[in-house]
C-alpha cells in the first residue's frame, strides 16, 4: 500500500520526462489527485498501534540495507500536507507558459514522489537516499526555469544542503556499524553483520561523547534543509529566484523534510547528546525567529517577507521539536500541516500579484482591494491563518509550540512568543500596503481571480479555516504516536 | 585464461585484418571478441566453486579466483563500451585503425595479467604489456604535437615508475628469496633478516604502483597525458588502466604485504587524503573538460585507495569492484559524449556542451546523469560505491571519510559545472545551436551504459556481492 504513494508520481514522472506530452499539466494533475485518493484511505487507519502499510523487502540484503516503508500518525500527516498540496502546485503552474513543459511537470512528480519517500522510509539508508533524491529535481526545477543569477543562487543551495545531509549519512554509518547483526528474516539469511532499520538503530546505546557527534551530524542536515538560523543563507535567494511552484515546493513541503527528519531520525536515535547540544541549537531556533522576523519587517520584496517569515515559523517548529515534550510536538506536527498549506497560499498570491503587475515591491502596489474585493478577501484569510489569529489554522500550532518551548524554559518561551507580535505586524503591514490605500494606474486595472485560481485559493482558504475550527482532526492522528515515539527515547 | 586467450587471438585478428582493404569489419570483430570475452568471464565466475579447475595449472604464475574475473567483467566491459563507441572517435584513421584497435586489446590483455597474477614477476610483465600500448596510443595522432607530448611524458614517466617499483620488488625479493605472493607473506610472518630493506621495499613498491594509478603527490603526469591523447585514449586509460592498476595494488597488498599492514597503513592514508583534496580543489578551477576529467579522474583514485587501506574487511575488495564499475560506466558515457560534441563543436573546453540540454536532450541526460553519478549523489550507482567504500574504512579511519565526504561535497561544483553548460547556459553561437549528430554506435554504447547505471542504481545488492 506505502508502495503507491512513491510510484505512482515516479512512473508518471518517468513518463512526462522521457516524451513530449502536450496535455502534460493535465496529467500531472491526474497524477498527484491519484495519490491524494490513498492519502485519504490512509486517513482512517488505526495509528494508535505502531507502523500500519508496512512494506519490507530486501534491497542490499548483504549489507544489511532493505526497501522499507511504513507509516504512523507522524508520517501520515506529513503524507497528508504533501499529496494535498502537491495537486494544488501543480495546478498554480498552469497558467504560466514554460518551455519543455512536459519535463517541467516531470520533475515536480519526481520531487513527489522523493518526498512520499522521505516520509514512508524506515530504513535509515532510504531514509538518506530519498532525502536527496528530492534534491536532485527540485534543482533542475529551479535552475532551469528560474529568475535573475539562478546559476549561482541554486548551485549555493545544492551544495549547502548537500553537504549538511553527508554529515547525515556519516552518523547514519556510525549508527549502523555499532548495530547488532539481525538474527532473523532474509538479512539474516544473507548474511548481513549490520542493520540500518530504523528499529535497530533505535536500539544501539552512545556514549555521551560519541552521541553529541552523531547527533550533530543528523542536526547540520536538518537545519540547513530547515532552515535554521544561522544556516539560512541560502533560503531567501532560492526562494526569490525559483520559479514559483518550485518556491511552492521548497517552502511548503520540502523543508518539513527537515523538521521530519529531526523528530523521526535525529532525537529518538541520538538522545544521549541532547543535553549538550540541544541548548545551543533552541538558543539559535530562537535567535532566528527574532532575526528573521525583524528582517521581514522591513522588506519591501513581497516574496521576500514570506521567505522570511517562512524561517521564523519554521524556527519555531524547530524549538517545539527540540523541546521534546508532547506539547511541543504536537505542536510542531500539525504546524507543519499548516504552514505547509499557509505558505502555499501566500506565494501563489505573490505570484498572482507579479503576474499581473510584473512586480512585487510593496511601493508600487495598494488598493487593489478596491479593483479585486474576491483576491483581497481569500488574501485577508491566508493572512490571518500565517498571522495565527485564533480560529484559523495557524493558531492551535502556534499555541501548542510556545506552550511546549515554554515548558522547556519560560525564558525562551517568552522570547519566541514575540513571534506572534512581529507576525502580526509584517503581515498586516504587507496585507495594507497591497490591499489598502490609494490605487494607482495600475493597481485600478487589478483583474479579480478567475475560477482556476479561485479554486486553488478557495480550497486553501477553506482548509485554513477548516483546521482552525477543528485541529483534533490532525492532533488525533498523531496522538498515539506521538506518545510511542517520545516513550521509546529515554530522557 | 579463456578470456585472455580470446582477446588474444582477437588482437591478433585484427592486426591482419587491418591489412586488408575493407575496414568496415574491424570494429565489428573487436566488439564480438570483447563480448565472447565478457561471456566467458561471466559463465566462469557463475561456475565458481572455491577455485577454477579448467585452468588451474598455471605454474603458479596466474590464477583466476572470484576477484580476478569480477575485475575483469569490469575491465572488459569497460572496454567493450570503449570500442562501441571508437566508431565515430577513429573516423578519421584508415591505415592504422587495424593497429589501433590491436593495440587497445593488448593492452587489455595486459590489465587482465594485473588482475590475475600470483607471481610478481607476472605483475610485472602485466603492467609492462598494458603500458607499452597505451604510450604507443597516446601519441597515434602524430600530427598533433599535444599528442606526442602526452607520449613522451607518458612513456618517461611510466618508465620512472616501472624503475622504482622494480627497485622495490628486488628489495623485497632479496629478504624474503621468492616472488610468489603466497611464500613472500609466509617469509615476512616469520620474520625476515633485514626488515628495514623490507619496508623501503614496500614503499618503493607503493610509490611506483602509486605513479600508475596517479596517486598524489605521483599525480602530475595524468591532466597532461589525459589532456593531451586523444579522447578515446583517454577514457581508456581513466577506467581500464585505473582498474588493472587498483585491483593489482589491491591483490599485491592483501596477499603479500597484509601481514605489515601497520607499516604501511598510515602512509597509504596520507596519500589518499593528499590525492582527493588536491586533486578536488584543482578541479575547481580547470576550464577543459579533459583536464577536469583528469583531475576528477585522479580524485576517484584517492577515494579508491580507501579500499587498500581497509584490506582487513571483507567487504574491501567488492567495494572497490563495485566503485569501479560504477565510476568507469560514468566516465565512460560521458566521454562518450564529449567526443560527439568536441567533434562536431571544435572545442575542448566546457562550453562545447552548451545548450546541449535543447539541441540533444538525450546526450544531455546521459551526460548527466553519469556526473550526477560520479558525484556520488543519491540515488546514483556512484553513490552505492562511495557508500560501500566508505563503510569498509569507516571504522578505521573515520577522520579519512570525514575527509573523503567533504571533498564529495566540492566535487559537485566542478561536475555541475558541465551540467549547468548543457541545461543552463543558452547556446549564442549559431554553431553551439547546431544539433549534435549521434551515430548509431554511439547512441547504443550510450544507451547499454545508462541501463548498466540504472540496473546498479535499483539493485547494487547483486553486483556487489559477485565476488
Amino acid at each position: 500500500m506505502s508502495l503507491i504513494f512513491i510510484l505512482i508520481p515516479l512512473v508518471v514522472s518517468v513518463l512526462l520526462l522521457f516524451s513530449k506530452a502536450t496535455a502534460s499539466r493535465q496529467i500531472a494533475l491526474v497524477a498527484a489527485i491519484a495519490n491524494l485518493i490513498p492519502t485519504i484511505y490512509c486517513l482512517g487507519c488505526d495509528y494508535s498501534r505502531g507502523m500500519n502499510c508496512t512494506f519490507d523487502v530486501p534491497w542490499v540484503d548483504s549489507a544489511g540495507i532493505s526497501f522499507s516503508l511504513g507509516m504512523d500518525g507522524i508520517t501520515m500527516v506529513m503524507l497528508l500536507l504533501t499529496n494535498l498540496v502537491a495537486p494544488l502546485i501543480i495546478l498554480s503552474s498552469w497558467s504560466r507558459k514554460f518551455e519543455n513543459e512536459s519535463r517541467y511537470y516531470g520533475l515536480v512528480l519526481l520531487m513527489l514522489s522523493a518526498l512520499n519517500g522521505v516520509f514512508l522510509a524506515q530504513d535509515g539508508l532510504l531514509f538518506y537516499v530519498f532525502y536527496e533524491m528530492a534534491l536532485i529535481p527540485i534543482y533542475f526545477i529551479c535552475a532551469i526555469w528560474g529568475g535573475q543569477d539562478r546559476i549561482r543562487v541554486t548551485l549555493k543551495f545544492f551544495v549547502y544542503t548537500f553537504i549538511g545531509s553527508l554529515f547525515m549519512l556519516l552518523s547514519l554509518l556510525y549508527l549502523y556499524l555499532n548495530t547488532q547483526a539481525p538474527v532473523a528474516g532474509a538479512l539474516a539469511e544473507a548474511g548481513a553483520q549490520h542493520s540500518f532499520a530504523w528499529a535497530d538503530l533505535l536500539k544501539v546505546q552512545l556514549s555521551p561523547e560519541v552521541a553529541t557527534w552523531v547527533m550533530l551530524g543528523f542536526m547540520l542536515a536538518f537545519v540547513v534543509k530547515m532552515p535554521v538560523f544561522p544556516f539560512h543563507t541560502w533560503q531567501p535567494d532560492t526562494y526569490v529566484v525559483a520559479p514559483t511552484g518550485g518556491t511552492m515546493l521548497l517552502s511548503g513541503i520540502m523543508l518539513k523534510m527537515g523538521t521530519y527528519g529531526a523528530i523521526r531520525w535525529m532525537m529518538p536515535l541520538a538522545p544521549e547528546g541532547a543535553h549538550t547540544l540541544i541548548p545551543v541549537f533552541m538558543v539559535l531556533a530562537i535567535i532566528g525567529i527574532v532575526y528573521a522576523s525583524i528582517i521581514a519587517v522591513k522588506q519591501s520584496d513581497l516574496k521576500r517577507l514570506i521567505a522570511y517569515s517562512s524561517i521564523a515559523h519554521v524556527g519555531l517548529i524547530a524549538a517545539g521539536i527540540f523541546a521534546w515534550n508532547k506539547t511541543g510536538l504536537q505542536g510542531s506536527i500539525i504546524q507543519m500541516l499548516n504552514h505547509g498549506i499557509n505558505v502555499v497560499g501566500l506565494f501563489f498570491i505573490v505570484d498572482i500579484i507579479e503576474s499581473r503587475m510584473e512586480t512585487r515591491s510593496l511601493s508600487e502596489l495598494g488598493g487593489i482591494a478596491k479593483s479585486a474585493p474576491k483576491f483581497a478577501t481569500l488574501f485577508m484569510v491566508i493572512m490571518l491563518g500565517s498571522v495565527a489569529v485564533p480560529l484559523t489554522n495557524g493558531f492551535p500550532g502556534e499555541f501548542l509550540l510556545l506552550n511546549g518551548v515554554w515548558n522547556y524554559n519560560y525564558w525562551m518561551g517568552a522570547i519566541a512568543g514575540l513571534t506572534i507580535i512581529f507576525g502580526a505586524v509584517y503581515m498586516l503591514r504587507a496585507y495594507g500596503l497591497v490591499a489598502f490605500g490609494e490605487t494607482n494606474e495600475q493597481t485600478a486595472q487589478f483583474k479579480d481571480v478567475d475560477t482556476r485560481e479561485m479554486l486553488i485559493l478557495g480550497t486553501i482558504a477553506i482548509l485554513v479555516l477548516v483546521l482552525g475550527f477543528f485541529p483534533g482532526l490532525i492532533l488525533n492522528i498523531s496522538d498515539a504516536s506521538v506518545n510511542q515515539i517520545m516513550s521509546s527515547v529515554p530522557w | 585464461m579463456t578470456a585472455l586467450l580470446i582477446l588474444f587471438f582477437t588482437a591478433l585478428v585484427t592486426l591482419f585484418a587491418g591489412l586488408s582493404k575493407s575496414k568496415t569489419a574491424l570494429q565489428p570483430i573487436v566488439l564480438t571478441g570483447c563480448a565472447l570475452a565478457i561471456g566467458s568471464l561471466a559463465f566462469d565466475l557463475y561456475d565458481y566453486q572455491g577455485s577454477l579447475q579448467r585452468w588451474a595449472d598455471l605454474s603458479n604464475m596466474l590464477r583466476f579466483d572470484s576477484f580476478s574475473l569480477s575485475f575483469g567483467l569490469v575491465a572488459v566491459i569497460s572496454s567493450f563500451l570503449i570500442i562501441a563507441l571508437s566508431g565515430y572517435a577513429f573516423r578519421d584513421l584508415n591505415q592504422s585503425l587495424g593497429d589501433n584497435y590491436g593495440l587497445i586489446l593488448f593492452s587489455l590483455c595486459g590489465a587482465l595479467c594485473m588482475l590475475s597474477f600470483t607471481n610478481i614477476v607476472m605483475l610485472f610483465l602485466g603492467i609492462e604489456i598494458l603500458s607499452i600500448p597505451l604510450y604507443v596510443l597516446a601519441g597515434s595522432r602524430r600530427s598533433q604535437p599535444k599528442g606526442n607530448e602526452a607520449a613522451l611524458k607518458y612513456f618517461l614517466m611510466g618508465a620512472f615508475a616501472t624503475g622504482i617499483l622494480l627497485f622495490g620488488i628486488t628489495l623485497v625479493y632479496g629478504n624474503t628469496a621468492s616472488f610468489d605472493l603466497a611464500s613472500i607473506s609466509r617469509s615476512i610472518e616469520n620474520g625476515v633478516s633485514s626488515p628495514i630493506m623490507l619496508h623501503v621495499g614496500i614503499a618503493l613498491i607503493m610509490i611506483g604502483l602509486s605513479f600508475k594509478v596517479s596517486a598524489a603527490p605521483f599525480h602530475f603526469w595524468a591532466p597532461d597525458v589525459y589532456t593531451g591523447s586523444p579522447s578515446l585514449v583517454t577514457s581508456f586509460m581513466a577506467t581500464v588502466v585505473k582498474t588493472a592498476g587498483f585491483a593489482a595494488f589491491f591483490r599485491l597488498f592483501s596477499t603479500a604485504f597484509a601481514s605489515v599492514e601497520s607499516t604501511w597503513s598510515f602512509p597509504l592514508a596520507i596519500i589518499a587524503a593528499l590525492t582527493m583534496t588536491l586533486a578536488n580543489t584543482t578541479a575547481l578551477f580547470q576550464s577543459n573538460f579533459k583536464r577536469l576529467m583528469a583531475y576528477s579522474s585522479v580524485a576517484h583514485a584517492g577515494y579508491l585507495l580507501l579500499a587498500i587501506l581497509a584490506i582487513d574487511n571483507a567487504g574491501a575488495g567488492n567495494a572497490l569492484m563495485f566503485y569501479l564499475l560504477t565510476y568507469s560506466i560514468a566516465t565512460i558515457c560521458a566521454f562518450g559524449v564529449f567526443i560527439l560534441v568536441s567533434g562536431q563543436k571544435r572545442d575542448n573546453s566546457i562550453e562545447a556542451f552548451n545548450g546541449l540540454g535543447k539541441t540533444n536532450p538525450f546526450l544531455a541526460a546521459v551526460v548527466s546523469v553519469s556526473l550526477l553519478s560520479l558525484a556520488g549523489i543519491p540515488p546514483l550507482a556512484g553513490f552505492f560505491g562511495k557508500y560501500f567504500l566508505f563503510t569498509v574504512v569507516f571504522e578505521k579511519y573515520p577522520w579519512l571519510v570525514t575527509l573523503a565526504v567533504i571533498n564529495s561535497a566540492i566535487s559537485i561544483y566542478y561536475y555541475f559545472k558541465i551540467i549547468a553548460a548543457a541545461y543552463f547556459t543558452k547556446a549564442e553561437t549559431e554553431l553551439e545551436n547546431e544539433k549534435v549528430v549521434v551515430s548509431t554506435g554511439v547512441r547504443w554504447a550510450a544507451i547499454i551504459g545508462l541501463v548498466l547505471m540504472i540496473m546498479l542504481t535499483i539493485m547494487p545488492g547483486s553486483v556487489y556481492t559477485l565476488m
